[in-house]
C-alpha cells in the first residue's frame, strides 16, 4: 500500500446538513456517506472510516434544535465524543474526528470546515494506522 | 442483570499483544444490555484493536463472534470452531462467562475484556444502578422492596446512620440514602411499623462469607 | 444497679455530666494523649477516645483509652463497626474491659471513602444497634453472641450516638428508641448549632418517655472561625450549622472569631442545662482541648 499524499476525508452527513458544490473538495479526496438523520451516526462506522484509510472524519449534522427527529444531532455529538476518546486512547488523536452543525444551503461554511480540517491535518499528520504494511 | 464495563483499551491491548490470532467473543445477554460486550461492542473493540496494532506494525488477526450466553454450555458450543482457529479468546462476558469458557475449553487461553461490576438495573437510559448483592437470604419484604444490604453504604439493617441528609448518602451527593427510600416506601405502603422491628445480626453464611456457593436442584440432576 | 463507671455514677445522681474528647495521634506517640489528658483532667467526667474517626488511621481507641485510664481519667472508648467483624468486636470489648475501660460508645463509623485509605474494604458485619445489643447481652447475660458463658463478662456503661440533624427527621426518634431498646444507657448527640431542631427532637423524645430511660448528653463544638463553621456545614456528614450562626461568626473581626465561637458554645450549654431531658454536655473541642477549661468554668459547671 502506498502512503497517500492527498488527504483522505470521510464525511458523514445528515441529508439536510450537506450538499456538494463545485470546488468544495479541492486538495483532498472525500468520500461522503449520506444518513437519513444524524442519529444514524454509529461508533463502528466512524472507526471503520479510519480503518479504510481516512486521515480525518467529519460528521455534519443539523443544528441541535433543527433536528427533525428531535435529538439526532445531540446523539451524534455524544457518539462522536465517545469515539474521540477511543482514538485518543489508541494514539490516533481524537482531533481527526469532528462534528459540526451545518445546513445544506450553507456551502461556504462547509467549504470552510473542510479547508480548516486540511490545515489541522498538517499538524496532526496522516492516519498513523496506514503508515505500515498490514 | 449482571452489569459490566469494558476494560480500558490499553489494558486489553496488553492482554492480547502476545497473540497473533484472537477471537473477540461477545455475550448477547446481560453485558449486551449494558453496552459492554454485545455484538456492537465486539465490532468497535475489534476495529480499535486493528487500528492500534497497525500503528505498531504488528500483524494480528481478529475474529469477531457473539453468542447468546457464555455462561451456558448450550450456547458455548457455537463458539467451538472459532476458538479452534485462534490462539486466544478475549471474552467480553461477565466473570461467570469468562470462567465458563475457561472450564469448557480447558486448553485455551481465555482473557477477560470486561470488568464485571454488579447485579443491577438500567435505571434510565445509560444509567445502571446496583440493586442486589446476592446475599442468599432476601429480606426485601420488610424493607419495602429497597435493599439496605446493597444500597446502604454501611449495610445498616436497623435504620439510617447520622450521615443521611436531604435524602442523600454521606458518601456521595449522587447516591440516594437507601434508608430514606425505605422510609418513603414504607410510608406509602402504610407499613412504617416495620421500622420499629429489631433486625438481629445478619447471617452472612449464605453470602460469599460462607465460601463459594453452590446451588443444587436434585430433580434436575441425572 | 451498682454504677458501672464514674460517668454512670454522676449521671445516676442526677448531676449534669461533662464529657470531652481525645483524638488519638496518627502514630504511636503516647505523649500526644498525655498532653490532651493534662488539659482535660479535672474539667470533664470522662473523655471519649475516638476510633479512627473520619476513617483516618490512628492509634487504636483501645490502646489510647488504656493510656487515659493510666493517666487517671475515665475514657469512653468509641468503637465503630466499620473495621471489625463480630468476632473482633467481642474480642476487643473483652480486652478493653480487662484494661480498665468501663464506658463504650457504639457507632457505625464514618464511611472509609473520606478517610486516608479509601481503597480499604469495609466490614459492617453488624450495625451499631447490634453492637449496642452485643455489649448489653455480654453484660447482662454473661454470654457472648454465640451463647457461650464468659469467664468474667465485660460490664460496660453503654453509649450510643444520635443525630437530631440527620434526615429523615421523623425517623430520628424511632431510631433513638431502637437504640434504647437495644441497651443504650446514655446518648451523645451530634454537635448542636441548630437549637430549634434540637429542642423539637428532645421534645418528641420527652413525649415518648425516652429521656427517662436514657441519659442524653448534648454535643457541642466551639467554632474557631467563620471558615470552620462553613466547612462543617458543607463538608462534615450529618452536620447542620444554620446561616445565622455563620453570619454571626462572619460579623466579627477575624481575630475575635474564636471568642465569638466560645460565646455561642456557652449559650448552647446554658440552654442545654435548662432543657428537660438533657443530662449533660459532650464537648468536642477538636484539636482545641485547651478551651475546655474555659468553657467548663465559664458555664459554671465547675
Amino acid at each position: 500500500m502506498e502512503i497517500h499524499n492527498t488527504p483522505k476525508l470521510t464525511l458523514f452527513h445528515c441529508i439536510n446538513s450537506f450538499e456538494e458544490t463545485p470546488s468544495m473538495f479541492d486538495n483532498c479526496q472525500v468520500k461522503t456517506v449520506k444518513m437519513a438523520c444524524a442519529s444514524m451516526t454509529k461508533d463502528i462506522h466512524l472507526l471503520r472510516a479510519f480503518e479504510a484509510g481516512s486521515d480525518a472524519v467529519l460528521v455534519l449534522v443539523c443544528p441541535d434544535k433543527g433536528c427533525r427527529y428531535a435529538q439526532g444531532s445531540i446523539r451524534a455529538k455524544k457518539r462522536v465524543d465517545y469515539v474521540k476518546t477511543i482514538l485518543d486512547d489508541i494514539g490516533m488523536d481524537g482531533r481527526r474526528l469532528s462534528i459540526f452543525n451545518t445546513t445544506a444551503k450553507d456551502s461556504r461554511a462547509i467549504t470552510d470546515i473542510i479547508q480548516k480540517t486540511l490545515v489541522a491535518l498538517e499538524t496532526i499528520g496522516p492516519n498513523p494506522a496506514l503508515n505500515h504494511l498490514n | 442483570m449482571i452489569t459490566g464495563s469494558q476494560k480500558p483499551i490499553n489494558e486489553i491491548i496488553k492482554l492480547v499483544e502476545p497473540y497473533k490470532k484472537v477471537l473477540i467473543l461477545g455475550c448477547g445477554t446481560c453485558v449486551k444490555t449494558c453496552f459492554a460486550g454485545g455484538e456492537d461492542e465486539v465490532a468497535v473493540l475489534a476495529s480499535a484493536l486493528r487500528l492500534s496494532f497497525k500503528q505498531m506494525a504488528k500483524s494480528i488477526d481478529i475474529e469477531e463472534l457473539t453468542i447468546e450466553r457464555q455462561c451456558e454450555n448450550e450456547f458455548i458450543q457455537e463458539a467451538s470452531p472459532g476458538i479452534a482457529r485462534n490462539e486466544a479468546i478475549l471474552s467480553l462476558a461477565c466473570g461467570a462467562g469468562v470462567q465458563a469458557m475457561a472450564k469448557r475449553f480447558a486448553k485455551e487461553v481465555v482473557l477477560p475484556g470486561v470488568n464485571t461490576t454488579f447485579i443491577g438495573i438500567q435505571e434510565s437510559p445509560g444509567i445502571f444502578t446496583e440493586e442486589c448483592s446476592g446475599c442468599g437470604n432476601c429480606s426485601l419484604a420488610i424493607f419495602g422492596g429497597v435493599c439496605p444490604v446493597t444500597r446502604c453504604a454501611k449495610k445498616l439493617l436497623n435504620g439510617p446512620c447520622g450521615g443521611s441528609q436531604n435524602g442523600v448518602c454521606e458518601i456521595d451527593p449522587d447516591t440516594p440514602c437507601a434508608w430514606h427510600l425505605i422510609i418513603e416506601r414504607l410510608t406509602t405502603l402504610g407499613q412504617l411499623d416495620n421500622l420499629k422491628t429489631y433486625i438481629p445480626p445478619k447471617n452472612w453464611n449464605t453470602s460469599l462469607s460462607g465460601g463459594p456457593r453452590k446451588l443444587i436442584r436434585e430433580d434436575h440432576i441425572i | 444497679m451498682k454504677p458501672l463507671s464514674r460517668l454512670h455514677e454522676k449521671l445516676s445522681q442526677g448531676k449534669f455530666a461533662i464529657t470531652g474528647e481525645c483524638g488519638p495521634p496518627r502514630g504511636s506517640n503516647k505523649d500526644v494523649i498525655d498532653n490532651k489528658i493534662t488539659l482535660l483532667n479535672g474539667f470533664v467526667d470522662a473523655v471519649n477516645v475516638t476510633d479512627n474517626q473520619t476513617a483516618i488511621v490512628r492509634m487504636s481507641s483501645i490502646a489510647a483509652a488504656a493510656h487515659v485510664v493510666a493517666a487517671g481519667l475515665e475514657p469512653v472508648m468509641q468503637m465503630v463497626v466499620r473495621d471489625r467483624n463480630r468476632i473482633a468486636i467481642q474480642s476487643d470489648i473483652m480486652g478493653a474491659y480487662s484494661l480498665g475501660i468501663k464506658n463504650i460508645l457504639c457507632l457505625s463509623g464514618d464511611h472509609q471513602k473520606f478517610g486516608s485509605q479509601p481503597d480499604a474494604m469495609n466490614v459492617f458485619d453488624i450495625d451499631s444497634v447490634n453492637l449496642i445489643r452485643t455489649v448489653r447481652d455480654m453484660r447482662n447475660t454473661g454470654k457472648d453472641m454465640s451463647g457461650f458463658d464468659l469467664d468474667v463478662a465485660p460490664q460496660m456503661f453503654i453509649g450510643a450516638a444520635a443525630n437530631p440533624f440527620a434526615d429523615p427527621f421523623d425517623y430520628r426518634v424511632i431510631r433513638l428508641a431502637k437504640k434504647i431498646d437495644a441497651g443504650a444507657d446514655f446518648i451523645q448527640t451530634q454537635c448542636i448549632y441548630n437549637m430549634d431542631r434540637f429542642k423539637e427532637w428532645i421534645r418528641r423524645a420527652n413525649d415518648e418517655g425516652l429521656t427517662e430511660k436514657v441519659y442524653i448528653l448534648g454535643g457541642v463544638t466551639p467554632l474557631r472561625s467563620a471558615g470552620m463553621a462553613r466547612y462543617m456545614n458543607k463538608k462534615v456528614a450529618g452536620m447542620d450549622v444554620p446561616d445565622e450562626i455563620i453570619k454571626r461568626m462572619d460579623g466579627v473581626d477575624k481575630q475575635y472569631q474564636a471568642d465569638e465561637g466560645i460565646k455561642i458554645c456557652l449559650e448552647t450549654i446554658e440552654t442545654l442545662k435548662e432543657l428537660t431531658g438533657v443530662h449533660g454536655v459532650h464537648i468536642m473541642a477538636i484539636e482545641w482541648e485547651a478551651v475546655v477549661e474555659q468553657l467548663v468554668t465559664q458555664a459554671g459547671l465547675k
